[in-house]
């Protein structure tokens, strides 16, 4: 069985299903920031997939943006994480309702 | 120093002075009353330099600077300053000065005296803004401006609701007529395009008879003539000597100088109108004033009735005569000439008049029922001489000033219009009538009351007035060629009076004078109540329905009428105005922000999918499955 371009899509699909899903059901941000990540990683492998299926390197040089922009976010992000840790002693979406309030 | 300067100086030193007193003088009454006396005394010796100069400015070639602009429309503040201007500014400034200096003596005690020279001051300030002006938005500002003066002297004794209740009736009454007044001027511009008092003209247009009626409900309101005569017996509840300077010699008086400055727009059929408005409020005021007791209240009703006198003279319009020299027909404007003239007498005697009453009521310890006074003629010897002067020339003594100008009046009258001399005759009669009537009550028999008992002179201040205004009483009528008191002044006015030739003016005075008075000291007795109520209580009781009616009327019509239809009004605007328009615009846009926030739940989950709800509406647009 050779691995085509549709494999790709679909292994893209999935995990790209499993971070939605993620972020949509779990409670806790951490868990939700993961998923987050998931579905960055799931947009590479199909632009990966892309790029390889065309010849061309426009895929790729997308990836490497994506793969920084994600690095700071996860920098930003996780520094946001745990100053509202330390802050509020929880992470769990279902809690932090202050706006609402 | 030009003439323009001098009137300049003379316009602004009362306000001057007002502002200074309203800014740092609230508390030194005596300090107050000095300096609105020193503005008054420069204001009449400015009058007076001017008249004596024979200063003329502003009748050929403008003397006013731009004021205002609002595109083709300008708005201009100017002098126009001829013989009618000089005379009213005499009056203005003599009399003025007198009620100033004896307000020196009567205010002497007063709280708030700081607060009633102000109010002199503004007043001078405003009269004499109207006297000067050359155009009428600029009268119309200074208009309202002796309005407000007036509605603050009138509410002196604040702590009266009486007096309170006078004051806002003044200021209200007055409106009525000074918004057909503006409606006139708004209407003399648009229809001649100017408002200059040396352009005017009367037009031959739809608007000729309009514009002067319009311009008339000014001096209704001003002057007091029926049907807004109401606020004038009211307003007696301020001091008594701004009754004497406003309500009977100077600013009631303004309505009638009005008239005379735009005497070049009247047309016939305006005049006979204004005539007759006149020759109405003459005869009503002089019956009611037979009723009254209150001493101020007679003299405002007498002051209503000679008012009437001056705007039925002015409605009787122009007189032709025949020259002997040049045998050619001359048509002098008497109607204007015989009120200036009567307005110029009244002013002296009805300034006594009240001035006298004044001492009257400072002697007995502010009693103002004649009915509790009595016997003053001996204890009171220099008002009781002054005073009387001042009733024999009301009622028209021969050789005194009132004579000579309800003469001229009566003389325009027979030649013109046999019922107006009638009724305006009766009237005269009426006067004497009651003026002897309170004459006598107030100064005959044995005093009735303890206040009258220990009535007092008062001091300089108030007799040296008296007696400057007595002898102008006295002279005052002297305008004919070969003994003319006046010398060349003011002949542009005097030009104008209508003479009557003979003996016949003398004898009709003298026979008006002797029924009237007559009648009135043969019926009453010194008692402490109306004889006329004793023995005939039902025309006594008909003269006061005649008097209180037009005060029923505007009761009735105020609360039935005005005050239904202001309800009206008032449920229109909160139905359509406040309650569809702003409250239902304001609950649709508290609607969507209830729908909004309810959006906003607070839950991380939520926004995801809200997210994702309109990420598949953004996907289904671009898709092109919507729209």
């Amino acid at each position: 069985m050779t691995v085509d371009l549709n494999h790709y899509l679909v292994l893209s699909a999935v995990l790209f299903a499993i971070g939605f899903f993620g972020v949509l059901l779990r409670k806790n941000t951490l868990v939700i920031y993961m998923c987050l990540e998931l579905m960055l990683v799931a947009a590479t492998v199909a632009l990966v997939a892309f790029s390889r299926y065309n010849n061309t390197m426009a895929g790729n040089v997308f990836v490497f943006f994506i793969l920084t922009v994600a690095a700071a976010e996860v920098a930003v992000g996780l520094a946001i994480i745990v100053a509202l840790f330390r802050r509020r002693q929880t992470i769990q979406v279902e809690e932090l309702n202050a706006l609402k309030n | 120093m030009d003439a323009i300067c001098i009137a300049l100086i003379t316009l602004l030193t009362p306000l001057v002075s007002a502002t200074i007193i309203a800014l740092f003088l609230r508390k030194q009454g005596t300090l107050a009353a000095a300096i609105s006396t020193l503005a008054a005394a420069v204001v009449a010796a400015g009058a007076l330099t001017l008249a004596f100069t024979g200063a003329h400015f502003g009748v050929d070639k403008p003397a006013s600077v731009e004021w205002l602009r609002l595109g083709n429309f300008t708005l201009s503040l100017g002098f126009k300053f001829d013989d009618l201007a000089a005379l009213m500014i005499s009056i203005v400034g003599v009399v003025g000065l007198c009620v100033h200096v004896f307000s020196l003596g009567y205010m002497h005690d007063d709280a708030s005296k700081a607060r009633y020279f102000g109010g002199l001051s503004i007043f001078m300030f405003s009269m004499l803004g109207i006297v000067l002006a050359d155009n009428l938005f600029m009268i119309f500002i200074f208009w309202e401006l002796v309005g407000f003066s007036s509605y603050v002297l009138i509410n002196h004794y604040h702590e009266k609701m009486s007096a309170s209740d006078a004051s806002k009736k003044a200021f209200i009454v007055n409106r009525v007529g000074d918004f057909g007044f503006l409606l006139g001027i708004v209407l003399c511009y648009w229809a001649n395009g100017t408002v200059n008092l040396n352009e005017l003209g009367a037009g031959h247009n739809v608007y000729s008879t309009l514009i002067p009626l319009l311009l008339f409900c000014g001096a209704v309101g001003k002057s007091a003539q029926m049907p807004l005569q109401v606020w004038l017996p009211d307003a007696m509840e301020g001091p008594t000597p701004v009754s004497a300077l406003i309500h009977a010699a100077t600013m009631v008086a303004a309505g009638i100088y009005m008239l005379c400055r735009i005497d070049v727009l009247m047309v016939p059929d305006a005049l006979t109108v204004i005539m007759w408005v006149g020759t109405i409020t003459a005869f009503y005021a002089s019956l009611c004033a037979i009723t009254q007791s209150d001493i101020k209240k007679v003299l405002a009703y007498s002051t209503l009735s000679q008012l009437g006198y001056m705007v039925a003279a002015f409605g009787l319009g122009s007189l032709d005569h025949l020259d002997e020299s040049t045998k050619t027909l001359i048509t002098i404007s008497a109607g204007v000439g015989a009120a200036m003239f009567h307005l110029t007498t009244h002013a002296f005697f009805k300034a006594l008049l009240f001035l006298g009453s004044g001492s009257v009521i400072h002697g007995c310890h502010h009693e103002q029922d004649i009915f509790k006074m009595g016997g003053l003629s001996k204890k009171m010897p220099f008002t009781f001489v002054t005073f009387t002067i001042g009733v024999f020339a009301i009622c028209g003594l021969p050789f005194l000033s009132g004579f000579y100008s309800k003469d001229a009046i009566l003389h325009l009258a027979q030649e013109k219009n046999m019922a107006v001399f009638a009724i305006l005759a009766l009237t005269a009669v009426l006067t004497a009538f009651y003026m002897f009537r309170m004459w006598k009550l107030v100064f005959f028999g044995e005093t009735r009351s303890h206040e009258a008992a220990h009535a007092h002179e008062g001091g300089l201040s108030m007799t040296a007035p008296l007696f400057v205004l007595a002898a102008l009483a006295v002279i005052g009528g002297y305008t004919e060629e070969g003994h003319n008191i006046y010398q060349n002044l003011f002949a542009g006015v005097w030009s104008q009076i209508p003479h009557a030739e003979g003996a016949e003016p003398f004898i009709m005075s003298l026979v008006i004078l002797i029924v009237g008075a007559g009648a009135a000291w043969m019926l009453y007795k010194p008692a402490a109540t109306d004889t006329l109520e004793d023995k005939v209580p039902s025309l006594f009781g008909f003269l006061a329905v005649v008097k209180a009616s037009p005060d029923w009327i505007y009761d009735w019509y105020v609360a039935k009428v005005q005050q239904r239809f202001a309800m009206l009004l008032k449920f229109i605007e909160d139905m359509l105005l406040s309650g569809l328009i702003i409250r239902g615009l304001s609950g649709v846009v508290g609607l969507i922000g209830i729908g909004a926030r309810a959006l906003h739940v607070g839950n991380l989950h939520a926004y995801v999918y809200w997210f994702l709800f309109g990420t598949a509406l953004l996907w289904a647009y671009a898709a092109g499955w919507l729209f």
